[in-house]
């Protein structure tokens, strides 16, 4: 029996190319981006799912209240890691992982930077990173140990063995491997090259014991067993036994399941995180799929009349009707089988592509058995809900009225099609407004003023000498013609690296706990990036030696301080006096989509440099003046590599998040829109055939071409019309609220809405006007004879 | 074997009642030959729907081998049915995926016989009705006679008791006609299959033991 369902799928199949193709090409799409999806949510469900000890690692936050607002934030006192081994017994142990930063590496000629944590000596206790060659409790202990992953030892020491071996760090400090680790998988928060002992960082002095200082991550291990809430409880007081001075602030731990995908919260309270986008891509999957499903139903029950003989003859010769629900789901789920072949192969060829937008490792987990088996599951559910449809109705037929010849072919059918097709296309519309949306916003945050001119601006992070050599570097470049002007600073132009309150200035409301954002330059900032001044003047440490205590403040500051006259005003901070010298138009220094915040540009006596900035001079060629500042930089700092960045290529790395949602939107959105339009193909053929009769007879009534194309295309347009006023205020709900994060964002318009109904009607109009043609082009003698 | 009493059919259309067939009260015996006739529209193929339970009477007691079907149970009833009743249609009416020998072969998949046994039925029918040269061939590629061949092929292959055929030479030329007619014969006396067949031909209705002639849904003549 079964051999004969296959037989007779796979003929129909074949008998009816073009139809099979879209039908099976539909699903492929359908079920390619489903599958995508799912690796993608699988990925980011599975982060550090891998640690052997994963129920019992947590991270040590806390919880304090700034400016009103509750906050939770992540970063802890160097101190507490040991503060809680020893007071609370239900912790086992602790581990400190500080920053992940950059250091050059020197093995004979080679130099290298990579990014590597300093962690405290028990990490591969806690942590799950098998070691391939050395010993778990030892590898660290040594304050000159390094671990190397099995990439970073093959990019210092190609195929030489590289246990035992020395490397320079930074210039300084030697270092001996001591293990190797096997490369970090792709779901892992952890992004290191190397691990070096917390020992070096306290050599190095930059160990403290301040519990006013959150300056690192620390991780807990608990004891198997332990009631958590408990531990919770009496972390609550925690930071008043050491710090009373902060009556109420609350530590707590987190555990690691939702690291990745809640780790937000919102006065206090968890607000979803990532958990939210997983669950839209979830939701997204299945409607595509959906999607898909309905395409096919569509597809198939507009073929039933060429299956109906075949239903009525099979019940003649006694079959029951389950034995043909089984047939047509069998040959559903044997469609889905080919479809996801198909779907597979795509996904094999779209993945680098995938992956470079989501910027992830994602792959086929071809060797996995459960992915077979959750394949195989997929391939049914798929079938099932596909072909479920079509069988109930095909096999509800009446072999009287089939046989007869005269099956009428039943209207009222017409409804629940038409349905599935307003459903489509309400979601491809909602899809195309939303992508519409999200790119106005992108342009409109884009297009907004920066504040500063990112022309011919680079910059370089003062790597190995440059700090030492400052003034030499400057006074060649400056020379040298390739650029106008130098100016050093605390932090890159797109980053805000440090904010404080605290700051006193004369009528100040004792109550003010105005957050700053602090920004420190030697001179000439106004005139290297750009700034536009509104009072004052820039910082001039030739003609004014007073500047190194000078102040440059932002017109938001100037309205929190309400200075009338802002120049000369003394600002106490960190134990020293300040006097402003100029009042500049706010920058953007953090998010586009943001309001700027206050912001204090301190002079030189702050000594906290970490970036050279340059114009480059804009009458030479880009690259002729890169080469000599390369020159120039490989003078003063030759063990270290030239590594300048644009500002401009920097600050459009804010766009990114929303640059890829908007392109998935798009992606999801031409994919929704083809498999609709496959769709709305396959009920136009279905209907051109079911009026054949008519549109001969008005033909011959002497009805134009023209007139005919109109009357078979009316129909899909009330249904396009009608999709349209369903999206319409539930893709207005979606881009409002999703825009409500985005204080600086971009007004929704009328003219997007009518722009997605012109883009859907053309579309339909496309994929209908091909069968409406046909149609009435087609000479009537030959309908009519049918009949 | 078949006993009909007081049947009736009828359609409504808006308001009026269309009948279909009135007040027929007939018998049937086993290994039988009846032929039914009558103009077009008389309600010769209502009829043989209803005996052959692919429709319902409106009203009316319909007993098939000594069972009311109409109070029976729906699965005893497809049993029933699956087991003693085959058809032949006037347009043959063959699956057109399918070969000559999947065709023939079908019925017994739903009656759930074992392959090897199915083989042997139908390389049987095949080699008696002189059709196993065509056993791989499509419908689309067999004259109308031979495409009634297999249909008959296909209605007799699980030994039904009842054969009900429904102009089974409509289409076929008058020499088919005359053989199809011959091998009804030849399965009525040989193989005792009751047969009832609709037919419009004076002379293929001579074949039968007795005629039924109907008029407007009545029976004119027994």
């Amino acid at each position: 029996m079964l051999k004969n369902f296959v037989k007779i799928a796979i003929r129909n199949l074949l008998r009816s190319k073009g139809f099979s193709l879209i039908n099976i090409l539909g699903l492929a799409v359908g079920m390619a981006s489903a599958i995508l999806i799912l690796l993608w949510i699988q990925n980011e469900m599975s982060y550090d799912q891998f640690h052997e000890k994963k129920e019992r690692i947590y991270e040590a936050w806390n919880k304090a209240s700034f400016d009103g607002n509750l906050n939770c934030w992540n970063t802890t006192p160097k101190v507490l890691a040991r503060t809680l081994e020893r007071d609370f017994p239900e912790v086992e142990q602790s581990v400190r992982v500080d920053w992940n930063n950059d250091h050059l590496f020197s093995v004979a000629e080679k130099r290298i930077t990579l990014k590597g944590n300093q962690v405290d000596s028990n990490f591969f206790q806690v942590f799950s990173f098998p070691l391939l060659k050395g010993q778990v409790n030892t590898v660290l202990n040594d304050r000159h140990n390094i671990v190397l992953t099995e990439k970073t030892a093959r990019k210092i020491f190609g195929d030489e063995e590289p246990m035992g071996k020395i490397i320079k760090l930074d210039n300084a400090d030697n270092f001996t491997v001591t293990g190797i680790i096997k490369d970090l998988p792709n779901n892992t928060r952890f992004n290191f090259e190397y691990l070096l002992p917390w020992s070096y960082l306290r050599f190095k002095g930059n160990d403290d014991n301040e519990w006013s200082n959150n300056s690192t991550r620390t991780y807990v291990l608990l004891k198997p067993g332990i009631n958590v809430e408990g531990l919770q409880s009496k972390l609550k007081k925690l930071k008043q036994k050491y710090q009373p001075e902060e009556p109420k602030w609350e530590m707590f731990v987190y555990p690691i399941a939702k690291w990745r995908l809640y780790s937000s919260f919102k006065n206090g309270v968890e607000d979803g995180g990532r958990m939210v986008f997983v669950r839209l891509f979830g939701i997204i999957a299945c409607f595509i799929l959906l999607i898909a499903c309905i395409n096919f139903m569509n597809l198939s029950t507009a073929r039933s009349e060429k299956r109906a003989k075949e239903v009525g003859i099979r019940k003649v010769v006694g079959a029951h009707k389950n034995s043909l629900i089984l047939q047509f789901i069998g040959e559903s789920i044997l469609i889905a089988f080919i479809a996801a072949i198909i779907a597979l192969i795509i996904v094999q060829l779209s993945l680098s592509g995938f992956n470079a937008l989501t910027d992830k490792h994602l792959f086929v987990p071809y060797g996995n058995i459960l992915f077979w088996l959750s394949g195989f599951g997929f391939i049914a559910l798929t079938g099932i809900i596909a072909g479920s449809y079509p069988a109930f109705y095909l096999s509800s037929f009446q072999p009287v009225t089939v046989l007869k010849g005269t099956f009428k072919k039943a209207h009222a059918l017409v409804t629940p099609r038409k349905i599935l097709v307003v459903l489509q296309f309400t979601f491809a519309i909602i899809l195309i407004i939303c992508t519409i949306i999200v790119k106005q916003q992108i342009n409109y945050a884009q297009s907004r003023e920066t504040g500063y001119n990112k022309d011919n601006l680079i910059f370089h992070f003062l790597t190995g000498d440059l700090g030492k050599n400052y003034d030499l570097v400057k006074n060649d470049l400056l020379a040298s013609n390739a650029v106008v002007s130098v100016t050093k600073t605390s932090a890159p132009l797109t980053q805000s690296w440090s904010d404080g309150w605290g700051q006193e200035w004369e009528g100040k409301d004792p109550n003010d706990k105005t957050d700053f954002r602090r920004y420190v330059a030697d001179e000439n900032l106004v005139k290297t990036i750009g700034l536009t001044l509104v009072k004052g003047r820039d910082f001039n440490l030739k003609e004014y030696n007073t500047d190194s205590t000078a102040m440059m403040i932002n017109e938001s500051s100037l309205k929190v301080f309400k200075f009338k006259e802002p120049l000369g005003q003394l600002i106490k901070d960190n134990g020293r006096q300040w006097h402003i010298v100029g009042v500049f138009k706010d920058f953007i220094l953090e998010s586009p989509y943001q309001p700027t915040k206050p912001m204090l540009v301190y002079g030189l006596k702050s000594n906290w440099f970490s970036v050279i900035q340059m114009k480059l001079n804009g009458k030479n060629k880009t690259a002729a003046n890169l080469k000599t500042v390369e020159t120039i930089f490989k003078k003063y700092n030759p063990e270290y590599p030239f590594e300048y960045k644009f500002v401009d290529e920097d600050y459009a790395k804010k766009f990114e998040d929303e640059q890829t949602t908007g392109k998935l939107s798009s992606i999801f959105g031409v994919l929704t829109i083809f498999i609709s339009c496959l769709g709305l193909f396959g009920l136009a053929t279905y209907m051109a055939e079911n009026r054949v009769k008519e549109i001969g007879i008005r033909k011959v009534l002497g009805a134009s071409v023209a007139h005919i194309t109109a009357l078979l295309s009316k129909d899909f347009f009330i249904l396009i019309l009608i999709a349209f006023v369903i999206a319409s205020p539930i893709s207005w709900w979606f881009m409002h609220n999703w825009l409500m994060g985005y204080p600086y964002r971009t007004d929704i318009e009328a003219w997007v809405f009518l722009l997605a109904a012109a883009l859907s009607f053309l579309i339909a109009f496309i994929s209908v006007s091909y069968q409406s043609i046909k149609a009435a082009v087609a000479n009537p003698v030959k309908s009519l004879r049918t009949e | 074997m078949i006993n009909l009493e007081h049947i009736f059919k009828w359609h409504n259309t808006g308001n009026n009642r269309v009948f279909l067939l009135k007040d027929i009260n007939l018998h049937f015996d086993q290994g039988e030959f009846v032929s039914i006739m009558g103009p077009s529209g008389s309600g010769k193929t209502t009829l043989l729907n209803i005996i052959g339970m692919l429709d319902d009477a409106s009203e009316g007691k319909y007993d098939f081998q000594g069972q009311n079907i109409y109070q029976i149970k729906d699965k005893q009833r497809s049993a029933l049915y699956k087991e003693n009743i085959g058809f032949v249609f006037q347009a043959y009416h063959l699956i057109d995926e399918l070969t000559v020998y999947e065709n023939i072969e079908t019925p017994l998949l739903y009656q759930n016989i074992k392959s090897a046994e199915r083989q042997a039925i139908v390389a049987d029918i095949l080699d008696r009705f002189n059709i196993v040269g065509k056993k791989n061939l499509f419908p689309s590629q067999l004259s109308g006679g031979q495409q009634q061949l297999v249909g008959i092929a296909r209605a007799i292959v699980a030994k039904p008791k009842l054969l009900l055929a429904d102009e089974p030479t409509g289409n076929l030329n008058s020499k088919q006609g005359q053989e199809i007619m011959e091998l009804f014969q030849q399965l009525n006396k040989e193989d005792g299959v009751t047969i009832i067949q609709v037919t419009h031909s004076e002379k293929n209705a001579e074949y039968g033991q007795r005629i039924i002639e109907l008029l407007d849904g009545r029976i004119e003549k027994k």
